[in-house]
């Protein structure tokens, strides 16, 4: 599983390239984050690929004239140190983070796209993406 | 139901009951279940004392050193623990170490609540102090490690600690805000809170009955006590806040944690947890408030004012701030605590324990802490100097259609480097700087509009020349356009105005 951004100029904006993509390997992809303009377009998947196989997907989007860029894996949160104090939860901007019923911090790994606010925020260093 | 004030016990039969082993405890959040299942009066019969707890940041706390005499002795004047400064204006070799205390080698990321924490949590901490040499004392320098059993007193002495609850905070502007509240996202992106709402020790006793100086208390897991109101307390409007002491020999670091803010500065989280008797029925009704009861403001802190000047943008309840949204008009936002709902719990169950086990007693106190007080600002002598006390008035701009030949002459000519584009009501519509049009020159562009800058930071004449010299560092330029409320040019403030203002006397500030 990796997650990835990817950057389609105005010239490909309105290509089915994701779909070209997923049709010619096979490989799922799943859109976590999509912002599309008439000029521009964002879109964060995960791509449920490694190794070669990954590579190849990432090459059949480049020669589409996408961007891509890998973001980091995903985050280490260190439980000793976290003091589910919730510094971090209302800025993550897809809900990744939140608390448990016990007021325990939950972290949901497949929503975090790896945009590390949180990183910044947690007032005790207990966020860490490697 | 009587009158609310007559008594219902004594501390002095709690304490003979806890020192038989049959006083009845709750936690806030227990009595709060009790009183909704069985009435007020039953679990005001039933319950001797409620326990309540809090774990948030809580930059004014400190705390007093004694390092001990070294042979030669030395009258330390300037003094460091891990590189962070600690007050030294006491006798030679007392001390405070303040929890925003910032090293002076690692900056926003180590200060004096981080060492703080690595005190109680046992780890050794470098001393290094500086004098001048007396003929008592004639030591100059020092450099060795210390651990807090090497010294001889540690005591945490915070001169505001335990706010009865705080304003949230939110974000109108465009851009993300790092603050003592967190990171808050542009357009009311976020909200953030902090207190324990229900669980919060002066929620429960807002009129201090039970509340003062001598309380004993639940103080960074060891036991501490009240000694007085504490600073900017402002109990009127429910702001209530306490100066407290206690031994950091016998605390933890699970409730001391030293913490960082992001481009803020580092604090200190403190636990603090109070016992309250249930001396009357007014007590057991305040102490069951919950936190649909419990009200805060919710602020925009991208206005640059004072706290209690920021705007309101809405009031509510804690249990619509932890609920994790809250709306704002028709717009659903996230909101979020700073503070430990979590370890406020775990406080509360271990002063519960603590009362139950025998080993904590109630006290009364010598003195309940002031129901009134007025929280003054601080005077500004003389005037703060504005925008429009400096800005140019005559202010030289340009159409987007222009030709960007004849513009480079006008900002030579003229000697500017800043030049406003606005459309034909004067409305300002872009920027061009002397930089962009060497680029244009370079590209051959021929028209402002493929030049100039879209998005421009403003200024309005009424804001305090200190802000916008923030603002323009952020942003990394040096100069902005002044507009009125329509975004009409009125004038330009240039970093080389304010610099000449400066120089000709007075800094930004007229006497
Ligand atoms: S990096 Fe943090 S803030 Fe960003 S999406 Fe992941 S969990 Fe949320
Ligand atoms: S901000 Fe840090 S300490 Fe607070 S809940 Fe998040 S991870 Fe835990």
């Amino acid at each position: 599983m990796a997650k990835v951004k990817l950057i389609y100029s105005h010239r490909v904006v309105d290509k089915p390239i994701l779909a070209n993509v997923v049709l010619r390997t096979g490989v799922l992809i799943n859109i976590l984050e999509a912002k599309v303009n008439a000029q521009k377009g964002e879109l964060i998947v995960s791509i449920s690929a490694e190794g070669e196989k990954l590579k190849e997907i990432l090459n059949l989007f480049r020669e589409e004239g996408v961007e891509v860029q890998e973001l980091a894996e995903t985050l280490r949160i260190d439980w000793e140190r976290c003091i589910a104090c919730g510094a971090c939860i209302s800025p993550c901007p897809t809900g990744a983070l939140k608390f448990k019923e016990d007021w325990s911090l939950e972290f949901e790994e497949d929503k975090c796209i790896g945009c590390r606010i949180c990183v910044t925020t947690c007032p005790v260093k207990a966020i860490n993406i490697p | 139901m009587g009158d609310e004030g007559e008594r219902l016990r004594t501390i002095n039969e709690i304490n003979e009951k806890i020192k038989r082993g049959d006083v009845v405890v709750l936690t806030a959040e227990e009595m709060i279940k009790l009183v909704e299942s069985s009435g007020l009066e039953v679990a005001a019969k039933e319950v001797d004392v409620v326990t309540t707890g809090t774990f948030g940041a809580m930059c004014s706390s400190g705390v007093f050193l004694n390092f001990g005499h070294s042979d030669p002795p030395i009258r330390m004047t300037k003094c460091w623990l891990n590189d962070v400064p600690v007050y030294k204006g006491l006798a030679a070799v007392d001390g405070y170490l303040g929890a925003t205390a910032m090293s002076e080698t690692r900056g926003f990321d180590y200060g004096g609540g981080h060492v703080i924490e690595d005190l109680v949590s046992g780890k050794e901490v470098v001393l290094r102090a500086e004098s001048y040499g007396t003929d008592c004392y004639p030591r100059k320098y020092i450099e060795t490690t210390i651990t807090l059993e090497d010294i001889n007193q540690a005591i945490l002495v915070n001169p505001r600690n335990c706010y009865q609850r705080y304003d949230a905070a939110t974000n109108s502007s465009d851009r993300v805000l790092y603050t003592y509240m967190g990171t808050l996202l542009p357009n009311y992106g976020n909200i953030t809170f902090s207190g324990a709402g229900q669980l919060n020790p002066l929620c429960k006793d807002p009129n201090y009955e039970t509340i003062g100086i001598g309380t004993r208390i639940f103080l960074g897991g060891g036991i501490g006590y009240i000694i007085g109101e504490g600073t900017q307390h402002s109990p009127g409007a429910g702001y209530g806040t306490l100066m407290v002491k206690g031994d950091l020999k016998q605390m933890n670091s699970r409730y001391l944690r030293g913490a960082s803010f992001h481009r803020y500065g580092t604090t200190l989280y403190v636990g603090v947890g109070l016992p309250i008797p249930i001396i009357n029925m007014r007590v057991a009704r305040t102490v069951a408030l919950r936190d649909d009861e419990i009200f805060v403001n919710i602020r925009d802190y991208a206005v640059p004012s004072r706290p209690d000047l920021r705007p309101v943008v809405k009031r509510v309840s804690y249990a619509e701030l932890r609920s994790g949204k809250v709306y704002l008009g028709d717009k659903s936002v996230p909101s979020s605590s700073l503070s430990s709902y979590k370890i406020a719990r775990e406080i509360a169950e271990t002063l519960k324990k603590w009362i139950q086990e025998g080993i904590f007693l109630l006290t009364e106190p010598l003195e309940p802490l002031p129901r009134e007080r007025e929280f003054k600002p601080l005077k500004v002598k003389g005037r703060e100097l504005y925008v429009k006390d400096i800005m140019k008035r005559d202010v030289v701009t340009a159409r987007p259609g222009e030709d960007v030949k004849e513009i480079a002459a006008r900002l030579v000519e003229k000697g500017i480097d800043h030049l406003p584009i606005v459309d034909e009501e004067g409305k300002l519509i872009g920027i061009v700087t002397s930089w962009d049009l060497a680029k244009a020159v370079a590209y051959d562009k021929r028209r402002v509009e493929e030049i100039m800058t879209r998005k421009v930071i403003t200024a309005f004449e009424n804001e305090p020349v200190d802000v916008v010299v923030r603002r323009m560092s952020q942003y990394n330029i040096s100069g902005v356009p002044v507009v009125d409320r329509m975004n009409r040019v009125i004038g330009i403030l240039t970093t080389d105005d304010i610099s000449r203002r400066v120089v000709e006397g007075g800094g930004v500030w007229q006497r």
